[in-house]
């Protein structure tokens, strides 16, 4: 690993008052990742967990001018099998710190490269913060005239209409998706198009993910750019190991910590 | 049902008067502000007290101008004495809740209202990513569970489009590409640069001095970044901003949806507006804090998605200058609640019922303590007072020998305010006009001194600068 700076600008924050030192906290996570226990090039994972620290980028609205021992401000847990039925459950795990926010999110995709929706699927949202509201639980489905339906504490409302030209995916399973579709993003020149149901609740109708460029420092990665209507630029980094290793927002960064999983 | 409405006042943050689909932006989808509008009256020249959160936020909780609220900037604190609307509304029969972003120091939201959702870490100036989703559910929790007859008062804070705060700090210490350098937008995508990118440098000492010198008082760093951007960066940051809108009215899209569902849309009374508005690009400006029309002027929407409560719909009223002092009145008028004496604000529900009422022919607003802004018909007049030779942190006004520089804008033939004809002979008459429309406002104010200590720095530290302007020119 590489670990003169300067750092991609998608992912560089290494500057202001962040402390400890953005750069600093991103290379000591992907340091302790380690890439031979996940799958290798082509293979395809059965079962797969992957665990991302959560970095604030510059905001420093989480500390509140206190004194912070890490930079870490939440953990995004993704785990995924691959059923009898043939189609993909996911799992997802997302803790943040500074909203309080703790999201447990449940979906099912077809075995497919863009990772379809299927059937029904569920956020389960608990806040740790002090005041009124401490959970939600919202589930959701597909109809088939293509309506995103959500049911809230017995309330059923509509999230839209996808459009039935583009495939629907949920963002937690970008983790897959791009590993999955690199070579045909790639090849595509400006991007692929699809609709992606954020957090299993907001709909983004258009949505591009292309690819933006190789580096090879903090290691050789290969990004790849998502951006839509009601979408900020984020910005996929995918190492030689099929594994995203670093997502970031304009906000906040991912950076992979750990994965576990089954190699086939 | 209750007689008196539900009120759900629903706020974004920097959120420019234009950036709305339906007032005809092509470069961005709001579907769910929209409707709002289709299900309201849209007022056209809604203007902020301030262009800056906290200032501003105190107007909506007071009713009062900013330099009576003790909140001049984000700094301040409000006079403890002054009650709030949440106050107001406990008191009058009804159950007044909070939602996200407040930011109005001095006074404990806890205190005042039933916050559903205020953040772990309380919800600060920024952090939409965060906090925003974490709101709606909070809502999406109350608007599924609320069971009671008393009527409800609720104040959502979203915070986006603020966000666009964060993607400008990020280019303080780096150069990131231009959109077609970095291979992702294509030109074609992006919006047109504004069309009063360029400026006239003829500002107030204030504004330079705050916005425009090397070492400038806010966001010198931000300043430094973008002197090295493009024309492109300009445009992204443009095309960046509509999509922290995007984002946010996705989120009203969910509390209006469920409003509908649970049958509270009949009796629940909508205000929709922001704190302040957004340069992005316009002037060579970013963000706010500068009494330019894309910072100071607001969507301000007064709707209802039933029948329940009498409102114009789908118009938009281009006539009658609203102000973000008007919201506490309003809100208090719908409520069947009296105002206090002293509050400067109107009810608008005469103007959302189309009715033909006396109303102000002007839009008077505040910046950064020293700075004052009058709207007319006609013209923009931006002045400043001169910072006291000895600050004894009364803000200023009204003293007509103390205003320093101005600037004057014809609304009709410049709306970009990009010729400056505040020393043209021929508009003498209407700088004599606005100057005195300013004074007779200020006149009818009630100023306090500031005594928190924290503020007072800020006003030391600053004055210092700008009397610093005023004696050497830098």
């Amino acid at each position: 690993m590489n670990n003169s700076n300067p750092l991609h600008w998608s992912f560089d924050y290494n500057y202001g008052a962040q402390n400890p030192q953005f750069a600093q906290e991103l290379i000591r996570i992907l340091r302790g990742y380690d890439p031979e226990v996940g799958t290798h090039g082509t293979q395809k994972v059965q079962a797969a967990t992957h665990v991302y620290d959560i970095l604030p980028n510059y905001w420093r609205g989480y500390s509140r001018g206190g004194v912070r021992e890490e930079l870490r401000i939440g953990t995004a847990i993704i785990e995924r099998s691959k059923n009898g039925d043939n189609l993909w459950s996911y799992s997802v795990q997302y803790e943040n710190t500074t909203s309080g926010e703790n999201l447990e999110i449940k979906f099912r995709c077809s075995d497919e490269d863009y990772r379809p929706l299927t059937g029904t699927w569920s956020v389960d949202a608990r806040n740790s913060g002090d005041d009124t509201y401490s959970r939600l639980s919202c589930e959701g489905y597909l109809t088939l005239d293509s309506e995103v339906r959500l049911r809230i504490n017995d309330t059923e409302i509509s999230a839209g209409t996808v459009d039935t030209s583009v495939k629907l995916t949920c963002n937690w399973a970008f983790f897959d998706v791009i590993p999955a579709l690199a070579q045909t993003i790639r090849a595509s020149g400006d991007g692929i198009d699809l609709a992606v149901l954020e957090d299993l609740e907001q709909l983004r109708r258009k949505s591009r993910l292309g690819f933006l460029e190789s580096i090879q420092t903090p290691l050789p990665l290969d990004g790849y750019y998502l951006y839509g209507t009601g979408l900020l630029p984020s910005y996929w980094w995918l190492d030689a190991h099929g594994d995203i290793a670093i997502a970031s927002t304009f906000f906040e960064t991912l950076v992979l910590r750990e994965k576990m999983g089954d190699r086939r | 049902m209750n007689e008196r409405p539900n009120i759900l006042f629903i706020n974004t943050d920097q959120h420019s008067w234009d950036a709305i689909s339906a007032y005809g932006n092509p470069y961005l989808r709001t579907p769910n502000i929209d409707e709002l509008h289709r299900n309201g009256t849209s007022f056209r020249k809604s203007f902020c007290t301030d262009p800056v959160c906290a200032a501003a936020r105190s107007s909506w909780a007071t009713g009062l101008y900013t330099s009576e609220t003790g909140v001049p900037f984000n700094g301040g604190y409000l006079h403890p004495e002054i009650p709030d609307l949440g106050q107001l509304l406990n008191a009058g029969g009804y159950r007044a809740f909070h939602c996200g972003k407040w930011h109005v120091p001095g006074r404990n939201v806890r205190e005042s209202f039933q916050t559903l959702y205020y953040g772990k870490t309380d919800i600060g100036a920024g952090g939409a990513a965060y906090y925003d989703s974490a709101s709606t559910h909070a809502v999406a929790d109350f608007l599924t569970n609320y069971d009671s007859d008393e009527p409800f008062y609720l104040q959502i804070g979203y915070v986006d489009p603020h966000d666009v705060c964060e993607y400008l700090h990020n280019h303080e210490e780096k150069r990131i590409p231009n959109p077609l350098e970095q291979g992702t937008v294509s030109e074609d995508d992006l919006p047109p640069l504004s069309e009063n990118f360029d400026y006239d440098e003829r500002e107030t000492v204030l504004h330079r001095v705050c916005r425009r010198v090397d070492d400038a008082l806010i966001h010198a760093a931000i300043l430094k970044g973008v002197r090295n951007w493009d024309e492109l960066h300009w445009r992204y940051l443009r095309w960046n901003y509509y999509r922290f809108i995007e984002k946010v009215d996705a989120e009203i899209g969910r509390v209006l949806a469920l409003l509908r569902e649970t049958s509270l849309h009949h009796n629940t009374l909508i205000i929709f507006s922001a704190d302040h508005g957004e340069a992005c690009g316009s002037h060579q400006m970013f963000q706010k804090f500068t009494l330019y029309e894309e910072s100071v002027r607001v969507p301000f929407i007064v709707a209802c998605l039933g029948d329940g409560i009498s409102i114009e719909k789908d118009r938009f009223d281009e006539t009658h200058f609203v102000s973000g002092v008007d919201l506490f009145p309003t809100v208090c008028d719908y409520a069947g609640i009296d105002v206090p004496e002293r509050i400067q604000g109107v009810s608008v529900r005469p103007l959302a019922e189309a009715k033909d009422v006396p109303w102000r022919d002007y839009a008077y607003i505040e910046s950064n303590y020293w700075g004052r802004a009058i709207v007319t018909e006609e013209y923009k007049y931006v002045t400043e007072y001169k910072p006291k030779a000895v600050e004894d942190f009364s803000p200023p006004g009204p003293d007509a020998e103390q205003l320093g520089l101005s600037q004057l804008f014809d609304r009709h033939d410049d709306p970009g305010e990009t010729k400056n004809l505040a020393e043209d002979a021929a508009y003498s008459e209407g700088v004599n006009a606005c100057r005195n429309k300013l004074l007779a406002q200020e006149a009818q104010l009630h100023r306090q001194q500031i005594v928190h200590p924290s503020p007072k720095r800020v006003i030391s530290n600053w004055g210092e600068r700008l009397r610093a302007y005023w004696e050497h020119g830098r």
